[in-house]
C-alpha cells in the first residue's frame, strides 16, 4: 500500500485543527492580537435595604489583551494581559432593622478603589495526536497577589472523534488588606489553591459535538473576607464541578446552538446548579448576532447567616457575604459580531439580576445586598 | 466493589462515545465552523469566568483553575 503523501498529510492535519473538537493538531495557522475593554456597573442598593451611609456599588472597567502566535512548526505562544479598575463600595456589616428585616453596611463613604494587573504566559506543543502545554501567571492587586501555573495535555483517539484532556494548576496567593490597623484587620495571610480537571469531548454525528468535565479544587489557608467586620470560615475547602456542553449546527439556520450545564458543590456546603444556552446566527458572511440566556442557583453554606452574631466566639464559623447566601440569577445577553478582512469587532451588551426569589434551593435566610448589574464589553481582534 | 462500579462507569460511557456516528475528516466541515468551538471568544469567556468567581460562590468546570483575586 502506498504511503499517503506528505501534503495530503499535511492537508489532513488542517482539517483537523477543529476549533470544536481537534484544535491542538498543529499550532494556529496565524497570529492573532485581541483586545476587549468592559464595563460592568453594580446597581445601588435601596435605601431600605441599607439605611445609612452610601448606596453606591462598584463601578469596573476591565481591559483584556491577547496574543497567540505559532512558533515554528510544532509550538505555539499565548501571552494574556489584564488590568482591572474599580471603586465603589461593598458589604461591611449586617444588622437587624427596625422592622425585623436585616439591612446592611456598606465600607466607608469614600468606598474602595483598587487595581488588579495581571500577566499570563503559556506555551503549547504539538505532537500527532495531541499535544502538551504549560503557562505561569501574575496578577498583582492593592492588597492581593497571585502567583499560579498550570500544565495540561490532551490526545485524540478513536479516528480523532474522541479528546481527552487533563489540566492541572496552583496558584499560591498573598492578602494584605489595606487600612489594617485602623479597622483591627489582619495585615498579611495566604492561601493556596490546587485544581485538577479531566475533560473529555466527542463527534456525535456531522453536526453536534459533546463534551463532559470533571474538576476538583482543594484550597486551603485564609479563606476568609478580610474587609468584613464579622467573618470567620474554615481553612479549607474542596470543590468539585461537573460541567457539560453541547454545540448543534443548525444547517436549515445557519446557526450553531450551544448548550451549557455544570454541578458544582463544596464541603462549606454550597451545591450550584448553571445552565446557559446561546444562538449564534450567522447573518450573511461577515455579521453574526448571539443572544444568551443564563440561569444560576446555589444553596446556603452551611455557616452563613443574614444577620451577623457579634457575640459568637471568634472561632465559630458565620458569614453574612451574600455570595454563600441561597439565590438564585438570571441574565441575559445580546453580541453584535462583524468581521471586516482581518478584523473581527464585537460588541456585548448584559444585564444580571440575583434575587432569593429565584433560587431553586430552600432560603431559610435570605440576603442583603444581591447583585444586579450592566455589563457593555466591545472586542476587537486581528489576524495577521 | 466501589472500584468496579467506577472501572464499569467509565467503560460503559466509553463504550457509548465509540458507538457514536462514524464521521470521516472531510465529513467535518460544519463542526470546524467558528461558532461550534467551546469557546467562541476567549476573552468573553475569561471574563465571565472572572465576574462569576466574583459574584457567586461556585467556579471551576472544563477547565484547570488561574490564580485567585481578591474580589469582593
Amino acid at each position: 500500500m502506498a504511503k499517503p503523501s506528505r501534503s495530503l498529510l499535511a492537508l489532513s492535519t488542517t482539517a483537523l485543527a477543529l476549533p470544536g473538537i481537534a484544535i491542538a493538531d498543529a499550532p494556529p495557522v496565524n497570529s492573532s492580537l485581541s483586545y476587549k475593554v468592559s464595563n460592568y456597573q453594580e446597581d445601588d442598593l435601596d435605601r431600605a435595604e441599607s439605611p445609612f451611609g452610601d448606596l453606591g456599588r462598584y463601578d469596573i472597567d476591565v481591559h483584556q489583551f491577547q496574543f497567540i502566535s505559532p512558533i515554528g512548526r510544532a509550538f505555539s505562544l499565548q501571552i494574556d494581559a489584564n488590568y482591572e479598575d474599580l471603586s465603589g463600595a461593598s458589604p461591611w456589616f449586617t444588622t437587624l432593622g427596625p422592622n425585623g428585616s436585616p439591612i446592611v453596611n456598606l465600607s466607608g463613604a469614600s468606598g474602595i478603589q483598587d487595581r488588579r494587573a495581571e500577566l499570563n504566559v503559556g506555551t503549547r506543543y504539538y505532537l500527532e495526536n495531541g499535544s502538551i502545554g504549560g503557562n505561569v501567571g501574575y496578577s498583582q492587586e492593592n492588597d492581593y497577589r497571585a502567583t499560579y501555573g498550570g500544565i495540561s495535555g490532551e490526545r485524540h483517539f478513536n479516528d480523532d472523534l474522541t479528546t481527552v484532556s487533563i489540566g492541572l494548576s496552583y496558584s499560591s496567593d498573598d492578602i494584605f488588606p489595606t487600612d489594617a490597623e485602623i479597622f483591627n484587620r489582619v495585615i498579611s495571610e495566604d492561601k493556596s489553591s490546587a485544581s485538577a480537571v479531566l475533560n473529555i469531548s466527542q463527534i456525535i454525528n456531522q453536526v453536534s459535538t459533546f463534551q463532559t468535565a470533571f474538576s476538583i479544587t482543594e484550597q486551603s489557608g485564609f479563606l476568609t473576607d478580610p474587609y468584613k467586620l464579622v467573618d470567620t470560615r474554615p481553612d479549607k475547602k474542596t470543590q468539585i464541578a461537573w460541567s457539560n456542553s453541547y454545540r448543534r449546527y443548525m444547517r436549515a439556520a445557519d446557526a450553531a446552538w450551544h448548550i451549557n450545564y455544570r454541578f458544582y458543590h463544596d464541603d462549606f456546603g454550597v451545591t450550584s446548579h448553571t445552565s446557559d444556552m446561546s444562538w449564534h446566527q450567522n447573518l450573511g458572511s461577515s455579521v453574526q448576532i448571539i443572544p444568551m440566556l443564563r440561569y444560576y442557583t446555589q444553596s446556603a453554606a452551611n455557616f452563613f447567616t443574614n444577620v451577623d452574631d457579634f457575640t459568637s466566639p471568634a472561632t465559630n464559623f458565620q458569614s453574612s457575604d451574600y455570595r454563600l447566601s441561597a439565590f438564585g440569577a438570571i441574565s441575559g445577553a445580546l453580541t453584535l459580531k462583524t468581521t471586516f478582512g482581518n478584523w473581527d469587532a464585537t460588541l456585548t451588551g448584559e444585564r444580571y439580576l440575583a434575587n432569593e426569589k429565584y433560587s431553586a434551593f430552600n432560603v431559610s435566610q435570605p440576603s442583603t445586598a444581591l447583585v444586579r448589574y450592566v455589563r457593555v464589553s466591545l472586542g476587537l481582534d486581528y489576524s495577521f | 466493589m466501589k472500584l468496579i462500579r467506577t472501572f464499569l462507569f467509565f467503560y460503559l460511557s466509553l463504550s457509548m462515545l465509540a458507538a457514536c456516528t462514524q464521521v470521516r475528516p472531510w465529513e467535518r466541515g460544519l463542526l470546524a465552523k467558528e461558532e461550534m468551538a467551546w469557546r467562541t471568544d476567549a476573552l468573553e469567556s475569561a471574563l465571565n469566568d472572572h465576574i462569576f468567581f466574583s459574584k457567586e460562590a461556585s467556579s471551576g468546570g472544563s477547565s484547570a483553575a488561574g490564580g485567585g483575586c481578591g474580589c469582593n
